[in-house]
């Protein structure tokens, strides 16, 4: 690329405006487009002195676009790469590299941003915290400080290694995606034993004997309650009557039903 | 306990800054134990704060907002109910009967701020008429009002009238609501387990739950060296996947082509 006419600064701007403005203005018409086109401007005003490219420009970006933030950096790296090589002529690649991009970046995104990381470092701040300990969501914070960083050079990274990245990453990704995966399995294994509570209260008495339910459960298998009733909810959440929502308020009424009746405390 | 002025303007502005940070830098992120924990400075008892959001952040594990779906806001329930635990001096569990219905009813003021957001997107597309950058920003930026009125007015609200409204439901609300609503506390952690385990291939990898669930029933393993397990496990299986991709592409040199291809094909799923 002789013709720089992107420099660091420039992407630095791009970097921020993602950072703290990429969902800004969310909306269900077209999602995080306001997000998109905002961190752009800083390189399209660069990039298009002329009014008539710009609002051209303006417009693609003005489209839909949804992806998860943690990815979106990269997106936008490939992107300004490809515009100022080509300039107003990448208007369809570029459109095309967007909608190409964000759905698979944000299966990959939501995987490990979305739902590994607040896994693990969710359960084990919850944990220590449900002990009074606020360690585990100092060490949080500390992590997504450090996401933070990681997400401020995914521009730059985009940028640099433009459409290379995607290939070379892919087969990285999908691996670090499985490992990841693997290790907040294992977490919500420990988590189901540690943070479900059902203590059963339920006696059989017959004259002099009485039988604990829960002592007679313990000895078929420790925990074996929470291990049923996040099966229910499994199995409940797979039929087309149940979303999330409705399972909730599916507990908290056998919640209140099975207190009543004396048969967990 | 009474709150005091400086406390509800600081509890209004966490509910404002907390989503607002959640959508951004993320650092936060609107989770219920962090945000919790803050309320619970604020209110001058950092454990409550903590115990509320750590039952709160567990009942949404896996609970998150894809491709713009609402879900229960367990950060604004976690501020109101730390709040209210502290000033009714009845503990977690009453903060959380009063927190769990609070995160259900914000799912509404959630679409509400989605909708709203619409309207500065027809800005912006106007302002792109007339090529007005300075509009454009300035109407993304405008956007973080729809979002954060969503969650800062219902709780300024909760807590200016809140008092009387705490003080009519310690005298009114019957033992067994509040018995039952303690044990729902106890049993919802296993809803977001449920989620996160269909989410997740679960089917592929039930090895590994066992493993953790053994660690902790059996051999009370603490959950950070679970963590500590898991890690072991997955840099092996990471290191393994990368041996067997670099032994296939040597053995097919379409690989990569084919990778890439496979992935621009990937349609997007909330």
């Amino acid at each position: 690329m002789e013709n720089t006419k992107i420099n660091k600064q420039d992407l630095k701007k791009v970097s921020i405006n993602w950072l703290y403005g990429s969902q800004m203005a969310w909306n269900y018409e077209k999602m995080m487009a306001p997000g998109y086109l905002y961190a752009m401007l800083p390189a399209l005003q660069k990039l298009y002195p002329d009014r008539v490219d710009l609002q051209e420009m303006m417009l693609v970006h003005n489209q839909f676009f949804n992806t998860t933030p943690h990815m979106g950096g990269f997106i936008l790296g490939i992107d300004i790469a490809a515009e100022e090589i080509e300039g107003i002529e990448s208007k369809e690649a570029v459109s095309s590299i967007k909608t190409g991009l964000m759905g698979s970046f944000a299966g990959v995104g939501d995987t490990i941003f979305g739902v590994l990381f607040p896994t693990v470092f969710g359960s084990v701040a919850s944990y220590m915290a449900l002990n009074g300990n606020a360690i585990g969501v100092l060490i949080w914070i500390l992590v997504n400080i450090g996401i933070l960083i990681f997400r401020y050079h995914t521009v730059f990274i985009g940028y640099k290694q433009g459409a290379k990245l995607v290939g070379a990453m892919s087969g990285r990704l999908s691996a670090l995606t499985d490992a990841a995966t693997l290790l907040g399995i294992t977490v919500i294994g420990a988590l189901i034993p540690s943070v479900v509570k059902a203590p059963i209260t339920w006696e059989f008495k017959s004259g002099e004997v009485s039988l604990k339910l829960q002592e007679t459960l313990d000895q078929i298998m420790p925990m074996l309650l929470p291990v049923l009733v996040v099966a229910l909810v499994y199995y409940l959440l797979g039929t087309k009557y149940f979303n999330s929502t409705r399972a909730i308020l599916f507990i908290v009424v056998l919640a209140i039903l099975l207190r009543a009746l004396n048969i967990l405390g | 306990m009474n709150i005091e002025i400086w406390q509800i303007i600081l509890l209004t502005l966490l509910a404002f800054i907390g989503v607002v940070e959640m959508l951004g830098t993320n650092i936060l992120a609107g989770q219920a134990v962090i945000i919790g924990m803050i309320a619970g400075i604020i209110m001058g008892d950092i454990k409550t704060g903590l115990a509320v959001g750590a039952t709160l952040q567990l009942m949404g594990l896996g609970i998150q907002a894809y491709g713009g779906a609402s879900v229960p806001d367990y950060m604004t329930a976690s501020i109101i109910g730390t709040t209210f635990a502290v000033l009714s001096n009845k503990g977690v569990e009453f903060g959380l009967s009063l927190a769990i219905p609070v995160g259900l009813l914000m799912v509404q003021l959630d679409i509400l701020a989605r909708f709203c957001n619409v309207f500065f997107q027809k800005r912006i597309d106007k302002a792109i008429d007339k090529v007005d950058v300075k509009q454009v920003k300035l109407n993304n930026r405008l956007g973080i009002l729809s979002w954060g009125l969503s969650r800062s007015l219902p709780v300024f609200v909760m807590l200016v009238f809140g008092e009387g409204l705490v003080n009519l439901m310690l005298n009114y609300i019957p033992a067994w609501l509040t018995n039952g609503l303690a044990t729902a506390g106890g049993l919802l952690p296993a809803v977001g387990i449920a989620i996160l385990l269909r989410y997740l291939p679960v089917k592929n990898y039930i090895t590994y739950l066992i493993v953790g669930f053994v660690a902790v029933a059996y051999l009370s393993v603490p959950m950070f060296g679970v963590a500590l397990i898991g890690l072991g496990l997955a840099l092996k299986a990471f290191k393994d996947t990368i041996k067997e991709q670099n032994q296939n592409q040597q053995q097919t040199v379409v690989y990569s082509a084919n990778m890439s291809g496979g992935l621009q094909d990937g349609e997007y799923e909330d």
